[in-house]
């Protein structure tokens, strides 16, 4: 605990700079919270997006949750309750009835008993690395090439745990870090529907196809994190997303973080001494502040808050190539009914939908962004939230949120114009696998990149702020040198998911952050 | 600029004054200086070489790269850009400048003309588009290379400033060292600056290309009656190290040309702290800089005064134990310090004002080499450093 009561100000209160804030406070630090919108949240906000109708406004799923965070901010007794929990995927088939993934049992049309057996055993084994990730993503990565101890020490507890792993454990890590989820899919099996369906969950939100080499890592990074103890699965939280960061937002203030809304950061004051101050806001006012913590992406904070004239144009460069294309739209449907799924038990509709029934299909609407272009056959990932909580839509209505993958930040055309023409081909390959649903729909909404950029402020509407792949990973996120959360700014960190270890709606990126800043600034 | 014609038929360009240097180069002796050709050689160096300390020596600059800098962030950025406060460099005036990267390694040396307002040249000897557009982010700043497009003589010697007043450039002689002055010359803008790379009275002449041919036959015309003469690049390499003034590629390693780690030399390590204003909250390199500061720097710039009368190029430098303790960079023997000199980075054992400096000289006699061990001295002061060199108004003849 500190003595010194420091002054902190927080830019954004996204869950990752709410949960640094706690942190904060928990140690005796004045905490103030400066948040542009009028809602805490960011991201992981509750969205009424027609009159009526709410969906969880960009993260609709919950599945990487800090059980330590949990726990220590009192999350449970500050509101966060689940209206559904280890959720299944119910991957959608073009040609039968969908594949139900339950944890690590199959269950689909010609899933045979091997099928069975070869899943079981490609969870155990993913599983097992995705835990070795896990343990490096509780502390502040350590740097190479330092005598410093810390780092030594943490270089030693990584290797460490990667050694525990055993021979096998340690060599399928070394390749699986460098091979692509399509070969990885390739040796475990041999059914196409199978491998579309797990595929998705490499790819999604980030600018990725199967055949890129990294997609192991983002795959293993969704297996990460965990509900209740069970590793993987997949929550929706009880009045929506909201609900969580609201918990966030309970617990800090009862640690007496003051929480500002409407207050929209135009950029952090850095004095003659290459210090940062306080923040200058787009009101006019100003604050000063010993300390100053960044929820929001690296580029955001460094190249437009703090501006490139008071960094060296070497780091200007390295952050503003630090690739963030944001790949991922939102859409949320108003629907004046249950839309009913080809091949989908009907007690099943509640659960993860998704719309990737090959490998083929995934890389072929890669293909499209490269060049930026859209595909008009887009993987998608769908919930019906209302299902769980009649709050958020009208008695017998229902409101649905798909995160629709692969739209490129920057298209050719350009969104004005193709907008429209991504949402129908959206309704359309909805309306493949769900016949009727475009006569249930009331209103309906894309946010796009380019929208998400606009509403959240993050740079090129990137979900993770940040693609998570192994050159932005660990010790090099967001970048080698500047992975300990500070900058070359004094007295400024970041605290969001473009530091370590990322996205997910984790808030461990926010909470090792407040434990490297504690351990400089007391 | 529109390529020279033919240009594919041959692997370099002819400067602007080419046809008359060609004329003038009786030994036709040439090497390649940034794909253009140039005289390496016009007639004997040391005659070219006395010219420049004597009378005027001339000499075809306009291969030097020269970037242009604009926008209303223009001030801004050349602080960030270079290590040293540029806010001391008034408008109508130029200043010398190092600039590093990342790491506070001297990506090259040059100098930086602020022209007017928002404007500022920088010239130096490698293209650095590269390393000014990086810089350029976040600064609303235009960045455009002009080597080109301008063609540019070195004038330079005691009778100088009389020459370029024959020519009718009124005023000359009351710029004060690095004054920039504008003229019109047959109805074009020429820019004058008193600057130079000799250590003496001289200037350096920017113009067109168009007016290239005809503001040489007039500079020659008028400069006969005060001894004017062209001078290459070999004669110019002895009246740098005269004047304590370093090439990149030669005497420090350019940063990004690199490849061996150590092999590089910061600001400090260049003997140019001078240039380094670590009060300035950002530069490129300033963090480098301040922790290399901290550190202590693993080499040391001098400048030496060697005993005997063999140059000591690329000699080893031993101290009295017999520990190598550095390598000679430039060396010459200098006709006008009547000494021996060059220039040394030298490092660890050495220890200054304790250790000897022992150079090992190998020279040639009748294809035998001999081999001399020879102490040397530190000079701090300028080897040369006439009086003329500072006066305002210029010396006239």
């Amino acid at each position: 605990m500190t003595k010194l009561k420091k002054k902190v100000v927080v830019i954004g209160a996204g869950h990752n700079a709410l949960t640094c804030a706690s942190y904060l406070a928990k140690s005796g630090f004045e905490v103030e919270v400066h948040e542009a919108r009028s809602e805490v949240g960011g991201m992981a906000c509750t969205r009424e997006f027609t009159e009526g109708y709410k969906v969880p406004g960009v993260a609709h799923l919950l599945h990487m949750l800090n059980p330590g965070i949990q726990k220590w901010l009192g999350l449970n007794k500050n509101g966060l309750e689940f209206a559904a929990n280890r959720l299944k995927t119910i991957s959608l088939n073009p040609n039968g009835n969908a594949l139900v993934i339950d944890g690590d049992h199959l269950e689909g049309d010609g899933i045979t008993d091997q099928h069975r057996a070869e899943f079981k055993s490609f969870k155990k084994k993913t599983n097992s690395l995705a835990r070795f990730f896990r343990s490096t993503y509780q502390i502040s990565p350590p740097r190479i090439g330092t005598d410093n101890k810390k780092d030594l020490l943490g270089l030693m507890q990584t290797g460490w745990n990667l050694r525990t792993m055993g021979n096998e454990g340690m060599t399928d890590m070394l390749r699986f870090i460098a091979i692509n989820v399509y070969d990885l899919l390739e040796e475990y099996f041999d059914d196409d529907f199978i491998k579309g369906s797990l595929a998705i969950d490499a790819v999604l939100g980030n600018h990725l196809g199967p055949r890129t080499n990294n997609s192991v890592i983002t795959y293993l990074h969704t297996l990460t994190g965990e509900i209740d103890g069970v590793q993987g699965a997949y929550a929706i939280p009880k009045g929506g997303m909201s609900s969580y960061t609201n918990a966030l937002k309970n617990s800090a203030e009862k640690l007496g973080v003051r929480i500002v809304l409407d207050s929209q950061v135009e950029r952090i004051i850095v004095d003659d001494n290459g210090k940062a101050s306080g923040v200058k806001f787009t009101k006019g006012n100003e604050v000063g502040a010993d300390v100053v913590v960044s929820g929001i992406d690296p580029k955001s904070t460094f190249i437009c808050l703090v501006g490139a004239r008071h960094l060296e144009a070497g780091f200007v460069h390295k952050i503003n190539n630090v690739r963030m294309r944001g790949n991922a739209s939102k859409l949320h449907l108003a629907l004046s009914g249950l839309p009913s799924f080809n091949g989908v038990d009907e007690k099943d509709i509640g659960q993860r939908i998704v719309i990737s029934p090959t490998m083929q299909y995934l890389e072929q609407a890669f293909d499209y962004t490269k060049y930026q272009q859209c595909s008009d056959q887009l993987p998608m990932e769908i919930t019906i939230p209302s299902i769980h909580d009649s709050s958020l839509a009208p008695e017998g209505h229902h409101v649905l949120s798909a995160i629709v993958n692969y739209t490129p930040y920057s298209l050719k055309e350009g969104w004005d114009e193709a907008k429209p023409v991504v949402l129908e081909n959206v309704l359309n390959t909805l309306s493949q696998f769900a016949p009727g649903i475009k006569q249930q729909i009331l209103h309906s909404e894309l946010l796009t990149p380019k929208d998400l950029e606009a509403e959240f402020g993050i740079t090129g509407g990137h979900w993770h702020h940040g693609e998570l792949t192994f050159d932005q990973f660990l010790m090099l996120r967001p970048l080698p040198g500047m992975a300990q959360y500070s900058s070359p700014i004094e007295s400024l960190y970041i605290c969001g998911a473009g530091a370590h270890p990322g996205g997910g709606l984790m808030g461990v990126a926010g909470r090792n952050a407040a434990v490297e800043l504690i351990m400089k600034e007391s | 600029m529109l390529l020279q014609q033919d240009h594919y038929k041959k692997s370099y360009y002819e400067t602007p004054f080419h046809s008359r240097t060609s004329e003038l180069n009786i030994l036709n002796e040439w090497q390649r200086w940034k794909d253009y050709t140039v005289a390496t050689n016009y007639f004997r160096t040391d005659l070219e070489y006395f010219a420049v300390r004597n009378t005027t020596g001339v000499i075809d600059y306009t291969p030097m790269v020269k970037q242009k800098i604009t926008g209303p962030d223009s001030a801004e950025f050349v602080n960030r850009f270079f290590t040293r406060d540029m806010n001391k460099i008034s408008i109508g005036r130029v200043g010398y400048v190092v600039w590093c990267d990342a790491e506070g390694q001297v990506l090259d040396d040059g100098t930086v003309f602020h022209i007017r307002e928002n404007e500022y040249w920088l010239l130096c000897v490698e293209r650095q588009l590269d390393n000014l557009g990086i810089s350029a982010i976040g600064f609303d700043v235009e960045i455009e290379e002009i080597t080109d497009d301008v063609a540019c003589l070195g004038v330079q010697g005691p009778t100088s400033c009389s020459i370029l007043k024959a020519m009718g450039f009124e005023g000359i002689e009351h710029l004060k060292p690095f004054d920039i002055k504008h003229y019109d010359f047959q109805g074009h803008e020429i820019m004058i600056s008193r600057t130079g790379f000799t250590g003496d009275l001289g200037y350096e002449v920017w113009m067109v290309n168009e007016i290239a041919l005809n503001f040489w036959d007039e500079l020659f015309e008028k400069g006969e009656i005060y001894g004017i003469k062209p001078f290459g690049l070999d004669a110019l390499d002895l009246v740098r190290i005269e004047a304590g003034l370093l090439v990149p590629g030669e005497d420090f390693m350019v940063a990004e040309f690199a490849i061996r780690p150590g092999s590089t030399r910061s600001p400090f390590e260049l003997g140019l702290s001078w240039l380094v204003d670590l009060s300035k909250p950002v530069f490129n390199g300033r963090q480098a800089l301040l922790e290399e500061k901290e550190r202590g720097s693993r080499h040391t710039f001098v400048k030496l005064n060697v005993n005997g009368n063999k140059p000591a190029h690329g000699s080893y430098l031993y101290n009295q134990s017999g520990k190598k303790i550095g390598t000679v960079t430039s060396a010459m023997f200098s006709p006008s310090a009547k000494a021996n000199i060059a220039f040394a980075s030298l490092h660890a054992p050495w220890k200054k004002g304790k250790d000897k400096i022992i150079a090992e000289i190998y020279y040639q006699k009748d294809l035998e080499w001999n081999r001399v061990m020879e102490e040397a001295t530190i000079v701090t002061k300028p080897f040369y450093n006439p009086e003329r060199k500072r006066i305002t108004p210029a010396e006239l003849y």
